[in-house]
């Protein structure tokens, strides 16, 4: 991993992990945050490290970090920080800590791409169980529509392409296990001490790890979440996300419950894979928390594409069959024939058998470990990052919860993340963007807002005659003129909203997006030239104006 | 488009003083610019008449069309042929991702080129109800003018009218241009680039432009051998030095001959296709030798002279900040003043000048940060300061970071092609000064990126921003790590 400071390193799989690499303090001349080192950097002892837990076990050279008001006795322990959990937030937390001086140990189970009591693996959801590989399966079941469009411009295939899911999934797994080991080399470069197996905490300062006990002056939890499959007569007949992204063969017909953003992005996994796929909803509408219009928007898309949805029909019971398809009987029918019943039904925070009970860490009712704004828990010593702590369960904001923690404790920054503003993406096909505020909070919040919105047919679609539409929405303070929200559903949206999200975050106005010259000709420009709103909506008066459904295929003149 | 413009009409300005002319508004030229300038000026209350040569996709003196270049002969077909091209990419890396595809793929020119015919057809109708619902008068034919206040109009039948109006506005955009090398009418340029019959199997691309590698990507992604001449050392002179040698390399990767500093010196029709030598001594035969050798403001047959507008030596028309010519009721927006020729900009000088002159509100278009994309496979977007220019005008020190990566979807599919990105900011403002990017989708990232940078956003503002996971966009907001630094009063490098 010599090469891994090059600033022409190849990208890795994950962006997140780029972003990781780069904070070597020896290759970062630059970032501010290193040119102050921390004080405990010179009363490191030279590490000589030998990584055997065994020899870790009680090792001699420990170190304090210091940063102390010389109230607290100087206790000695074996690490500045242990991080029970090397997924995005533990890792990206740990390595920081490192970076800034402290001696920090992780621990993570075995790898496997299902996890478990006993497996996990270096990298965690987002890279083993979530962000990656299902965005390698997005990437893999959207040409299906590729070749679909492609005919309408002039491309003809003999045969129908046809899929083969296992060269797939070896191809996937080849990539996560390539990443899992990037991870720990990423680890190892930081002096981060690596120790597999299950973390459990004994005492505010001490750790076991299968039986090996290791002392810290702070513990940090980051084990994540787990899918939950909710108890229901069959329900061991259920595959959860885990077990989609790895399943031996593609199901023929699947059942799909939830209408989250994972069950979404799954209906339209399997679908471009050419499944039958239903998907059985317990609301009238998917996606609840997103906007309105964004919900009807998408699921009206994904029903041309041919995923049939059963809205409010929570499912009651599995039945298996001799011939061993599966039926879901919910509380309208039953409905047969399933080779796979996948629930999409929510995560939990994975806080079972932590000992977090014994050392008094207060969770809430859903078993999410309590955090105050620099993610420290009930106990002074003990810290929490990431969807374990189901504040907003995503990577990026799991990453910048394990940076500010690592400022806050070894760099003297105390540090809070910001939550405001957001953005985050559906892997829908098509992909959903998002970022600040729905219409609906934002009449809560505002009272008078203006509403812009697009619904358009793009230029593809006009040649390729496929029935594929853009929708975009920006929500617009109507007393200060600020952006407060904006929503995309459409191709490329979630790649589209990411430079938008710099604009909301700052604070700009519509003006400010009025200002800016489009790019001709793209779906983007679009959402620089939204001259008239679509709807005012006022806290006197409620919404007036229209929407209108016209072709963009070019410039608005 | 349509949407809009059918709501945005704010009846008002009762200036009925002395309405001797025939219109307030006698437009030259349908394009992106002119049509703007005419629906605003009409929703601003203005009797507005626009003149326009007949719909034909190749244009000429005696054909044109509604819709203008970037509608019939540019933006919009050179768009639809690049989806069409990229497939052949995509094909390829299904691939790995488990599709199996029959090694018989056949790609229908014929048929693309067809339904892009009856898109750019449908649009130009498109167009004329967008005027003739903003109430603007449309005539046919060739638009000249007589005086300061008079136009004639020549008709297909040759019939002449003449038009008095208020003000006259001048938008007939610009034409491609041919190199004088011996046989140059054997060669082609992007209109006909556009409505070729066949597809060629072996094309010749000459010049180093946004038009010619974008129509060098076309070519390849569909299966052709294409040959890129420049003179340059790098094509797309003017972008980011290091971007401009990444979309080289990105070319090259694709399959396509790179001949940099390189020209032609003939063109010979052979019985197997054009021979086309170089000053190097190198022949190839071509099926299509395309020119894209730059374009020239189409002033020639306007009769600017004898009604005193001035132009300038590359014939462009000299216009002040607010589109004006010497003459003060004539004023000329778009490609024809050879500023910035992109289609937005042509909509923002159509905007300001209707504003200016007929909604009371005197506004200049503003140049500062306006995005642009080279629609290559893969593209390049940028918006702001190349690092060069960067450089050359900053009073402090210049800090540059970049990402150069291989992108997820690479991971799998096995393409070895790296995206890159590029933050140019100045290190004592922390104000990001330009920002560009070549890989795909490009161009849809970079608009939201120019947002934040037409208002000042610092490099501070992109790294508290949070990024979308997994996506390619997120590396702009998680650059942390310093590429250069170029003291202040550096010169730029080179120019290649």
């Amino acid at each position: 991993m010599a090469a891994a400071t090059s600033l022409t390193t190849p990208k890795l799989s994950s962006p997140t992990l780029q972003s990781l690499y780069r904070n070597f303090p020896i290759a970062i001349p630059f970032y501010s945050s290193f040119l102050f080192l921390p004080k405990t950097l010179s009363s490191i002892p030279p590490r000589r490290l030998s990584l055997s837990p065994s020899h870790l076990h009680r090792r001699l050279f420990t170190v304090r970090s210091d940063s102390d008001n010389g109230a607290e006795p100087a206790r000695r322990y074996d690490f500045d920080l242990f991080t029970i959990g090397a997924g995005s937030g533990g890792v990206r937390a740990s390595r920081f800590a490192a970076n800034f001086g402290s001696s920090v140990a992780i621990c993570e189970l075995p790898f496997s791409t299902i996890s478990s009591e006993t497996t996990g693996g270096v990298g965690g959801t987002c890279v083993l169980r979530g962000c990656v590989p299902k965005k390698l399966l997005v990437y893999s079941s959207k040409y299906s529509h590729e070749f679909e469009e492609s005919n309408g411009f002039g491309w003809k295939y003999e045969i129908e392409p046809k899929h083969d899911w296992s060269t797939l999934m070896a191809n996937k797994n080849a990539e996560l296990q390539r990443l899992t080991g990037i991870y720990k080399n990423i680890l190892k470069n930081a002096n981060v001490t690596l120790i597999e197996g299950r973390g459990k905490i004994v005492d505010p300062h001490t750790v076991d790890v299968d039986g090996k006990i290791y002392s810290a002056r702070h513990i940090l939890i980051s084990v994540g979440g787990r899918p939950f499959i909710p108890e229901i007569p069959g329900s061991e007949y259920a595959i959860d996300s885990d077990a989609a992204l790895d399943l031996p063969s593609k199901p023929e017909k699947i059942a799909i419950v939830g209408g989250g953003y994972i069950a979404l992005e799954f209906a339209g996994i399997f679908n471009g894979l050419k499944s039958e796929v239903h998907v059985f909803i317990r609301q009238k509408k998917v996606l609840r928390g997103f906007d309105e219009e964004i919900r009807d928007f998408v699921a009206e898309q994904m029903s041309l594409r041919g995923i049939e949805f059963h809205t409010e029909e929570p499912p009651q019971a599995i039945i298996k069959a001799a011939d061993g398809s599966l039926s879901l009987k919910t509380n309208k029918g039953t409905v047969e024939g399933f080779s796979h019943i996948m629930f999409a039904t929510g995560r939990r925070p994975n806080t079972t058998n932590l000992g977090l009970e014994t050392v008094g860490v207060k969770m809430d009712k859903n078993g999410a470990i309590e955090v105050d704004e620099y993610s420290r828990t009930s106990v002074p010593s003990i810290w929490a990052v990431g969807d374990v702590t189901d504040r907003v369960n995503l990577t990026p904001v799991a990453l910048m919860e394990g940076g500010a923690l690592a400022k806050s404790l070894f760099l003297n920054e105390p540090t809070k993340p910001d939550y405001r503003a957001i953005p985050s993406a559906v892997f829908s096909q098509p992909p959903i963007g998002q970022v600040g505020l729905t219409e609906e909070q934002a009449i809560k919040a505002y009272g008078d807002i203006d509403i812009f919105t697009a619904d358009f047919r793009p230029l593809k679609a006009t040649l390729s005659g496929l029935p594929d539409r853009v929708f975009m929405k920006l929500i617009v303070c109507a007393k200060t003129d600020k952006v407060l929200g904006l929503h995309m559903c459409g191709e490329d949206a979630p790649e589209i909203v990411q430079g938008f999200a710099v604009a909301v975050k700052a604070g700009l106005k519509k003006a400010d997006f009025d200002a800016t010259v489009g790019i001709h000709p793209t779906a983007a420009e679009e959402l620089v030239t939204m001259r008239t709103p679509t709807r005012k909506v006022r806290a006197d008066l409620r919404s007036e104006g229209t929407t209108d459904h016209e072709v963009k295929a070019t410039a608005g003149v | 488009m349509a949407r809009k413009m059918l709501i945005d009409g704010e009846l008002n300005q009762s200036n009925e003083q002395e309405s001797h002319y025939d219109f307030d508004l006698f437009v030259i030229g349908a394009g992106s610019g002119g049509v703007r300038a005419s629906r605003f000026s009409a929703n601003y209350g203005a009797k507005v008449a626009i003149c326009e040569l007949p719909f034909h996709p190749i244009s000429s003196e005696v054909v044109g069309g509604v819709g203008g270049t970037c509608v019939l002969r540019g933006c919009v077909p050179k768009k639809i042929l690049v989806y069409g091209a990229s497939f052949g990419g995509d094909i390829e890396d299904a691939r790995n991702y488990g599709w199996e595809i029959n090694e018989k793929v056949e790609f229908n020119w014929k048929k693309l080129l067809q339904k892009k015919t009856d898109e750019i057809t449908r649009l130009n109708g498109i167009y004329k109800r967008l005027l003739s619902n903003a109430g603007v008068k449309l005539l046919e034919g060739e638009g000249k003018v007589v005086g300061p206040n008079e136009v004639e109009v020549t008709q297909l039948d040759g019939t002449k009218l003449s038009y008095s109006a208020k003000h006259i506005l001048i938008s007939t955009g610009n034409r491609a241009q041919r190199p004088n090398i011996p046989g140059q009418e054997l060669a082609i340029t992007s209109d006909e680039a556009l409505s070729l019959e066949d597809m060629p199997k072996r094309a010749v691309v000459l010049g180093g432009g946004y038009i010619a590698v974008e129509f060098a990507s076309i070519w390849r992604g569909m299966g052709a051998t294409v040959d890129l001449v420049f003179r340059k050392e790098l094509p797309l002179r003017g972008f980011d030095d290091e971007m401009r040698a990444v979309v080289a390399r990105n070319l090259e990767g694709r399959g396509i001959n790179l001949h940099p500093r390189t020209t032609l010196t003939q063109l010979i029709k052979t019985e197997d296709g054009i021979k086309v030598s170089t000053d190097h001594g190198e022949e190839f035969l071509a099926d299509v030798v395309l020119f894209a050798t730059g374009r020239a403001p189409y002033t020639k047959r306007l009769n600017l002279e004898t009604a005193g507008v001035e132009l300038d030596s590359t014939g462009a028309i000299k216009v002040d900040e607010y589109s004006r010519t010497n003459i003060p009721s004539i004023w000329a927006v778009g490609d024809v003043t050879n500023r910035m020729n992109l289609t937005p900009v042509a909509l923002m000088e159509g905007t300001c000048f209707a504003k200016t002159v007929f909604g009371g509100q005197p506004c200049k278009p503003d140049y500062r940060d306006v995005p642009s994309a080279v629609f290559s496979i893969p593209p390049l977007s940028v918006v702001g300061l190349s690092e060069e220019q960067a450089i050359e005008q900053a009073k402090n020190d210049i800090l540059v970071f970049t990402s150069t990566f291989n992108p997820m979807k690479n991971t799998i599919s096995g393409r070895q092609e790296k995206t890159v990105m590029k933050l140019v900011v100045d290190a004592e403002t922390d104000k990001v000064l330009g920002a560009s990017m070549c890989g795909p989708d490009a161009p849809e990232i970079i608009q939201g990126i120019a947002v934040a940078l037409k208002c000042g956003a610092t490099k501070a503002q992109l790294d508290s921003t949070v990024g979308i996971h997994p996506s390619t966009a997120e590396e702009f907001v998680t650059m942390r790590s310093l590429t250069r630094r170029i003291t202040a009063g550096s010169k730029p490098k080179t120019n290649l």
